[in-house]
């Protein structure tokens, strides 16, 4: 018995019988090497700062043991939380992404460039500028009705026409967007100054201040919306043979695609709630885990939810030390890796359409 | 090119009529602006001031150093982006052009806050150069990441294409914002878009240049509704596409570039405008592109006095206002191709 491995096939030969057989194999491989990817790039994050660490440190620090007063208070306090923060709200954006991608079959869609992370956006400063004692806690929830809304009015915008054009969804996501932008630095103009500057950098998509209570909230509601997009994602290859196919074969097509909606949107919007709207990551993870491991609906997203937390991440840690001691905020560095990546699928979309 | 045939006689009286309504109508907008602000000043004080003015009048000052300066860099700028966009939309034959979505503003704000923050150039004449660079570089950019994607010449394509360049250089803005933060606390309203605190000195380093490009533009007007029928329509007619087509993109450069030094990155005006005067215009660019520059530069004041009195004492950015119009008819415009 011997297996040939050819481009992810895997032939077993079996008493002189040649039987094909498809092993997710590289799509584990991968998941496990992204994984170590994540964990190489937080520990290195953490020895990051004004107060230099060293790994071994790190390390005593965070098994319990205590190194100085000041080393375990910079990790644990702030460097900690803030990794911890990244890799969920990478992995939320990520799987944001995927589930776009695949309600709209629409390769290209992304929560922040269909509007969906701006009307949290907008929601957000909305709740902060207008009624400043509101509950932290609703935070959330606004930003997931805000977010709600403008994905309901997307699709309202774009369904009239079937099988309408990616371009065509997206150009309609960036008018959106302008729109939501406006009403944004409307109420920034108009608002309490104080108030103002705590959101400003928030808008550009940082997470310099991140705290364990967000790492408790993004953990809660990934542990609810994972589940979810999981077991929802068992009807999507259904979906996208198209509606009719999908209904033949039996899937519940309307209520499928509410809820993949629902949870994209959720995903998209308690990750701009806690970090702002950080561009092209879900882009960018879904369509790097399918050129990895192209099969496997769970297996595929998540490698796309380990991907995009390494690249929000590696983002943060670039934005963090490329120009120190000045901070960029990691949503303009994914801008700046986003749109050569985007462009690059444009086109190869374009070609697909065009043959 | 465009005469009586083909024309309803609607918009051939249209047409006449509405230049005069147009001038009247934008008359009465500039006093509007002059009087309207944090200090409201009569109408007949506005009159004295602008006909017969006297240094010791507080209100004369008033209106001569802040608001006269205001209003007409208002109109110049608007008539400019409204030019630039009619252009625009005849080239490439699409009806989502114009500076902004195009990139071409965002490569102007982005030359310009590097110029200050890198190399340190704050005077009145580079800033215009600076921001023609950047309008040249990004229409290239766009151009060839066009030429790149397969159909991307198309008018959703070619939009798109300027979006991400948008968002691109957008996000090298704000690094360079970052990066070099005091340098620019007299900016920061200026990359909203914004028609406040504008003196009379960059206007006149900047007007002349507008007011020769528009003038150029009226000129090649006649010959950009051939073009707009398409390459060969236009060369059996006897244009020169190419030459022609250098001449516009010099037009819509300059006119981008002025208006941007002067009020920085002022979006969706140049879409507006063009879709509005095509109402009762018809296609041909002879009307379009005059009536663009005539309307454009009342709608902009308009939307100035709406920034200044909406929300008083607090002063909103034109540009959000102009993108609070805009955006919707952008997303109009899409719905309706879709079609």
């Amino acid at each position: 018995m011997s297996t040939i491995a050819a481009s992810r096939w895997y032939v077993l030969r079996l008493f002189g019988e040649r039987i094909a057989l498809r092993l997710p194999v590289g799509a584990l491989g991968w998941l496990v090497a992204s994984l170590l990817l994540l964990a190489a790039i937080i520990a290195y994050s953490l020895t990051i700062g004004s107060q230099p660490t060293s790994l071994s440190e790190v390390w005593r620090t965070l098994s319990g043991e205590s190194v100085s007063k000041t080393i375990d208070n910079v990790v644990w306090e702030f460097r900690f939380p803030r990794a911890l923060a990244a890799a969920l709200v990478g992995a939320m954006f990520a799987l944001s992404g995927a589930a776009l991608q695949n309600v709209t079959r629409n390769g290209l869609a992304d929560p922040s460039l269909v509007g969906v992370s701006q009307g949290a956006g907008l929601a957000v400063v909305a709740l902060t500028v207008l009624w400043p004692s509101g509950l932290a806690t609703l935070r959330p929830w606004v930003a997931f009705g805000g977010s709600m809304l403008v994905a309901i009015l997307i699709q309202s915008l774009t369904w009239t026409t079937r099988g309408a054009s990616s371009v065509r969804f997206i150009l309609m996501g960036v008018g959106v967007a302008a729109l939501i932008s406006a009403g944004t630095s409307v109420l920034m103009t108009y608002g309490d100054i104080e108030r103002v500057l705590s959101v400003l950098t928030w808008l550009n998509g940082s997470i310099n201040a991140a705290n364990w209570s967000d790492v408790q909230m993004l953990a809660a509601w990934s542990a609810v919306l994972l589940p979810a997009l999981l077991l929802l994602s068992r009807s999507t290859a259904a979906l996208r043979m198209g509606d009719a196919t999908a209904t033949a074969l039996g899937a519940p097509v309307r209520w499928v695609r509410y809820g993949l909606i629902t949870t994209a949107v959720g995903f998209a919007a308690i990750g701009t709630a806690v970090v702002g709207p950080l561009g092209f990551v879900g882009l960018i993870a879904p369509h790097a885990a399918r050129r990895l491991a192209p099969s496997g609906v769970a297996l595929h997203l998540l490698l796309t939810a380990a991907l995009g937390a390494a690249l929000v991440c590696a983002a943060d840690l670039v934005g963090r030390t490329l120009m120190a001691p000045v901070q960029i905020p990691a949503g303009l560095v994914t801008d700046l890796i986003g749109v050569p990546i985007f462009l690059i699928l444009l086109r190869r979309a374009a070609r697909r359409t065009a043959l | 090119m465009n005469s009586a045939a083909g024309v309803s006689p609607v918009i051939r009286t249209s047409r006449w009529l509405g230049l005069p309504v147009a001038l009247g109508l934008i008359a009465a907008i500039f006093c509007l602006h002059i009087a309207l602000g944090a200090k409201l000043l009569p109408l007949n004080v506005v009159f004295e001031a602008l006909t017969a003015r006297d240094p010791s009048n507080f209100n004369h000052t008033i209106i001569w150093d802040l608001r006269l300066p205001r209003a007409l860099v208002g109109m110049i700028v608007g008539a400019s982006l409204s030019v630039a966009g009619a252009l625009m939309q005849g080239v490439t034959r699409n009806p989502l052009a114009e500076p902004g979505i195009l990139g071409l503003m965002a490569g102007a704000a982005f030359a310009v806050v590097f110029g200050i923050g890198m190399l340190g150039l704050v005077d009145n004449t580079a800033i215009p150069l600076m921001a023609a660079g950047g309008a040249l570089g990004a229409a290239c950019l766009v151009y060839l990441i066009a030429r790149w994607v397969p159909g991307g010449t198309s008018p959703l394509t070619l939009t798109l294409a300027g979006a991400v360049v948008t968002a691109f250089l957008g996000a090298l803005t704000s690094v360079a914002f970052l990066l070099r933060e005091n340098a620019f606390d007299s900016y920061r309203v200026w990359l909203s878009g914004s028609l406040a605190g504008r003196d009379l000195s960059m206007l006149l380093t900047a007007g002349p240049v507008l007011i020769v490009a528009l003038l150029l533009s009226f000129a090649l007007a006649r010959q950009i509704t051939a073009l707009a029928m398409g390459e060969e329509v236009a060369q059996a007619l006897g244009v020169r596409t190419g030459w022609l087509k250098a001449q516009l993109l010099v037009c819509v450069v300059a006119l981008t570039a002025g208006s941007v030094a002067l009020a920085g990155p002022l979006g969706f005006v140049g879409l507006v405008i063009p879709h509005v005067v095509r109402l009762f215009t018809g296609a041909g660019y002879r009307w379009i592109v005059p009536y663009s520059a005539v309307l454009g530069a009342g709608y902009l004041l308009a939307v100035d006095v709406a920034a200044r009195m909406l929300f008083r004492p607090a002063e909103i950015s034109t540009g959000i206002i102009t993108a609070l119009i805009g955006a919707p008819i952008f997303i109009y415009l899409i719905h309706q191709r879709a079609r």
